[in-house]
């Protein structure tokens, strides 16, 4: 009451507001606030949303950046099932294999009266021009699948003219029938089936299954670069190509899976390291007095301030002379982060210490407090810490790039993925691969914070009241 | 898997007895994109018996992104490769801190100025693998839909920009060329003229030939005949010639790997460089890659092997019949391959015939590296945007370059 009556009191020339005004003024206050925090976070995830539809696309960086693609089309979707299946009995994965018969109709248009001519079709045999995909490319359509004509129609359709009104096209409608040749000896499955079909630019393509992944020849020409994807090849063929074709050139094993199992298998061990020591160096520093306990402190304080790139040169020949340098355990020792002890420093600094008395007067060793009262008890701290060393370490660059260079199957998955940009002439990357291999290097950290989230915000308080 | 029996039969034949030397273990290493296809193909395809025989397993490492930066970090800590890749761009500083090994076998069949660019101090040091020189790589199919003439090899500078006007003119959306403001691609015009990069006295005099050159060079924009590729939304001039934004690209035979993963069904034709009018003389770039032994490794002798075999008469030819790069190897210039009509073997003959263009330089500046270029660069980049005229910008430039040679 009385608190209350003496705020009131300070500051008489404010009259309350009326109900209503005050209503708005909250209303328009939290309407702000609602957008504000709408806006960041369409900012934070339209990028984020943008970036993972362009690693779907076959071109990435095409200008100007279209949203509705065949990659995002269910009706392709359908289509590229029935080619898949058509293809190699295989509706997600998609592929020629014997056997195969696959029909693939294309629709061409013209203004009445140009006539519309067959299309030269083509399997052409497409070599890879760089990586190692060029390396390990073993088996070409070309060489197993045969095209015909199966059937033409014609027809007419309305088109909307340039000046406005409509305008009548006739169309044909060619369907092709590409089939697996049986005359050979060996009959491997063959991943993509490419296509070319070369007609007069004075006709349009206007319906196909899927469509062409590019037009070429200054729209002579319309190339795909599969025409039996299946569904899931036809999403996710970037995906699948940072599988395949980061692979190792003598045992054909993927890299990108052990690049994984790297970046896993360091995350993990400076994980463990980092709450090992900064658990003890930090409950030292907060219940240990002994001299110089002030200087290692400050130490602590002052080396956070050192860029890693300083000392990098002597760190890594001290590394070369233990001999740890392309191993794993050079990038889990080099980095405990001094910010990871004094968090925890900090930490065991609030926690009372009359426990710790009560369980020394049981008669219980230093040791014995920390490991049996005081770690229980600093699990909120110990998850954080565990989750920054784990996400630090994952998203780390700069040290696995300077301690690991070879061999390619050592690397952590954020250096591999440098490995993606191919280059020719000192330019030009494949960006599909660059941003297919950045979205799977993103999901164990997601998965971790989706797992994990509930305990980097909570601590004893909020459990207290949930 | 289908290369493990293959293996069990090499160490099958070792043990009979027949290798001469023990079995050792050979780590090499050069960078990634097209090359991967070329070296994994010699070991596995071409070369795989005889080094067997020889009794020397060959790890291959392919390098993506910065190689020369990941050789010198791993020649000053002791962990790079036995063999490995070198630029004649910055092969001099491996050379002159002695952690390269002299090359003994016998180079007669080599190219004499390939094999020039890479002695130093009178040694030799690293095998030339490949070359490369720039020629005129253009798309039929632009010039036909503008009906312009074809560039052809006796074009002039005069004659070639007409063309690329015409067809801008004709094709609007079409470029001539796109531009990058690099030596790199601008040298060889400035060669054309009779300059040279460094006179008598090792000093870069930035005269009138070289200034005839620039002007050429930086009015293509101006003129409507080029834009810059950054303009184009792409890094270099493949790209724009991949997209068919620009009608032409002046690169080297590397692009042939480029246009088969993003323009396969390109109607490609490749020329040689356009002579300068006034000299009515070709220039040319050569940018060459060795092999080189490390000073370090400890199984020198047989990295050396294989550096021999990697570059033998039987390991050229295949790659050259790949369509992936010019053997270095004069005895290889009148194989019957290079006359076939196919694009890759259109574009190997151009590019070989640059090699004996009349005014031709490797892509190496002496001691002071690539940084020689980054005055003339500067330059080109300052005018071709309008920020300053030819006047200054060839004053300071040559004044920088004046600065950095007195040293």
């Amino acid at each position: 009451m009385m608190a209350r009556k003496t705020a009131a009191d300070a500051r008489p020339s404010r009259r309350p507001l009326p109900a209503g005004a005050l209503r708005r003024r909250q209303l328009a206050l939290s309407t702000w606030l609602y957008l504000a925090l709408l806006a960041v976070a369409t900012i934070m995830t339209g990028t984020f949303v943008l970036a993972f539809m362009a690693s779907l696309k076959v071109d990435p960086l095409e200008r100007p950046f279209r949203v509705y693609f065949d990659q995002l089309n269910p009706a392709a979707w359908i289509a590229a099932a029935r080619l898949g299946q058509e293809g190699a009995g295989d509706a997600l994965w998609g592929g020629l294999s014997p056997g195969a018969e696959v029909d693939f109709s294309v629709t061409y248009g013209a203004p009445a009266g140009t006539e519309i001519v067959e299309p030269k079709a083509e399997i052409p045999r497409r070599r890879p021009g760089s990586g190692i995909a060029a390396a390990l490319m073993r088996h070409y359509a070309a060489d197993y699948a045969s095209i015909a004509l199966k059937s033409s129609s014609s027809a007419m359709m309305q088109v909307r003219a340039e000046k406005g009104g409509l305008q009548a096209w006739q169309t044909r409608t060619f369907v092709y029938e590409i089939t697996y040749r049986t005359d050979g000896q060996d009959q491997p499955w063959i991943e993509r089936t490419p296509l070319n079909l070369t007609a007069p630019p004075s006709q349009t393509l206007v319906e196909s299954p899927i469509s062409p992944s590019r037009s070429e020849r200054r729209g002579r020409l319309l190339s795909w670069d599969n025409i039996t994807p299946g569904v899931l090849g036809l999403i996710f063929n970037n995906y699948r190509r940072v599988i395949n074709e980061t692979a190792d050139l003598e045992t054909g094993k993927s890299l990108f899976g052990s690049w994984l199992v790297n970046s896993f298998a360091i995350a993990a061990g400076r994980l463990v390291l980092t709450l090992v020591v900064a658990s003890l160096g930090g409950y030292a520093l907060a219940r240990l007095k002994f001299s110089g306990s002030r200087f290692i402190f400050a130490a602590l304080l002052f080396s956070m301030t050192i860029p890693a790139q300083v000392t990098f040169v002597s760190n890594y020949l001290i590394f070369r002379d233990l001999s740890l340098l392309n191993t794993p355990w050079s990038v889990i020792v080099v980095f405990v982060a001094s910010a990871n002890v004094l968090l925890m420093k900090q930490f065991f600094e609030g926690f009372p210490k009359e426990i710790e008395e009560a369980a020394i007067m049981d008669g219980a060793s230093r040791f014995q407090v920390f490991w049996k009262i005081v770690l229980p008890n600093a699990k909120p701290a110990l998850l954080v810490n565990a989750i920054l060393a784990f996400q630090g370490a994952w998203n780390d660059f700069f040290w696995p790039l300077v301690l690991i260079t070879s061999p390619p199957e050592a690397l952590t998955v954020q250096v591999g993925l440098l490995s993606l940009r191919r280059s020719f002439g000192g330019a030009q990357g494949d960006w599909g691969l660059v941003l297919a291999g950045a979205f799977i290097s993103i999901v164990p950290v997601l998965i971790l914070f989706v797992l994990f989230q509930r305990h980097i915000v909570s601590n004893e308080l909020t459990r207290g009241i949930t | 898997m289908l290369l493990r029996p293959a293996r069990t039969l090499a160490a099958a034949t070792m043990l009979l007895g027949l290798p001469a030397l023990a079995n050792e273990t050979v780590r090499i290493s050069g960078w990634g994109g097209s090359e991967v296809a070329i070296v994994n193909g010699l070991l596995t395809d071409v070369l795989a018996e005889k080094l067997a025989k020889e009794g020397i397993t060959v790890k291959y490492e392919p390098v993506d992104g910065e190689f020369s930066q990941f050789i010198i970090n791993g020649l000053s800590a002791g962990t790079a490769p036995d063999l490995f890749y070198v630029d004649i761009f910055w092969a001099r500083s491996v050379f002159s801190a002695g952690q390269a090994l002299p090359v003994t076998q016998d180079v007669s069949g080599f190219a004499a100025n390939l094999v020039e660019a890479f002695t130093y101090e009178g040694k030799l040091y690293a095998i030339p693998k490949d070359f490369n020189t720039l020629a005129v790589h253009f798309n039929k199919d632009i010039f036909d839909d503008a009906g312009v003439a074809y560039p052809s090899d006796g074009d002039t500078w005069k004659t070639l920009q007409e063309k690329l006007v015409a067809v801008h003119e004709a094709l609007p959306e079409v470029d001539g060329l796109c531009l990058v403001p690099e030596y790199a691609r601008f040298g060889a015009f400035a060669l054309s003229t009779g300059w040279t990069p460094f006179d008598s006295r090792g000093r870069t005099m930035l005269d009138q030939r070289f200034r005839r050159a620039f002007e050429f060079y930086t009015g293509l924009v101006k003129s409507g005949a080029a834009v810059l590729a950054a303009d184009a939304g792409q890094s270099w001039a493949g790209g724009c010639l991949a997209s068919e934004r620009a009608a032409i690209a002046i690169e080297g035979a590397w692009i042939i790997s480029a246009l088969r993963d993003s323009a396969p069904n390109m109607n490609l034709g490749t020329v040689r460089m356009p002579k300068d009018l006034e000299s009515g003389k070709r220039g040319n770039i050569v940018f060459t890659v060795g092999w080189t032994v490390n000073a370090a490794s400890k199984v020198s002798k047989a990295a050396a092997k294989v550096a021999e075999l990697l570059t033998s008469k039987e390991a050229q030819q295949w790659v050259l019949e790949q369509g992936l790069a010019l053997p270095s190897r004069t005895g290889l210039a009148d194989n019957s391959w290079l006359r076939g009509g196919r694009p890759e073997q259109m574009t190997s003959r151009v590019i070989l015939e640059g090699l004996s263009d009349d005014h031709v330089m490797p892509y190496f500046f002496g001691k002071v590296g690539g940084s020689w270029m980054q005055p003339i660069n500067a330059a080109l980049n300052s005018v071709i945007l309008g920020e300053t005229d030819a006047d200054t910008a060839l004053a300071s430039a040559q004044s920088a370059l004046d600065r950095m040679l007195a040293n």
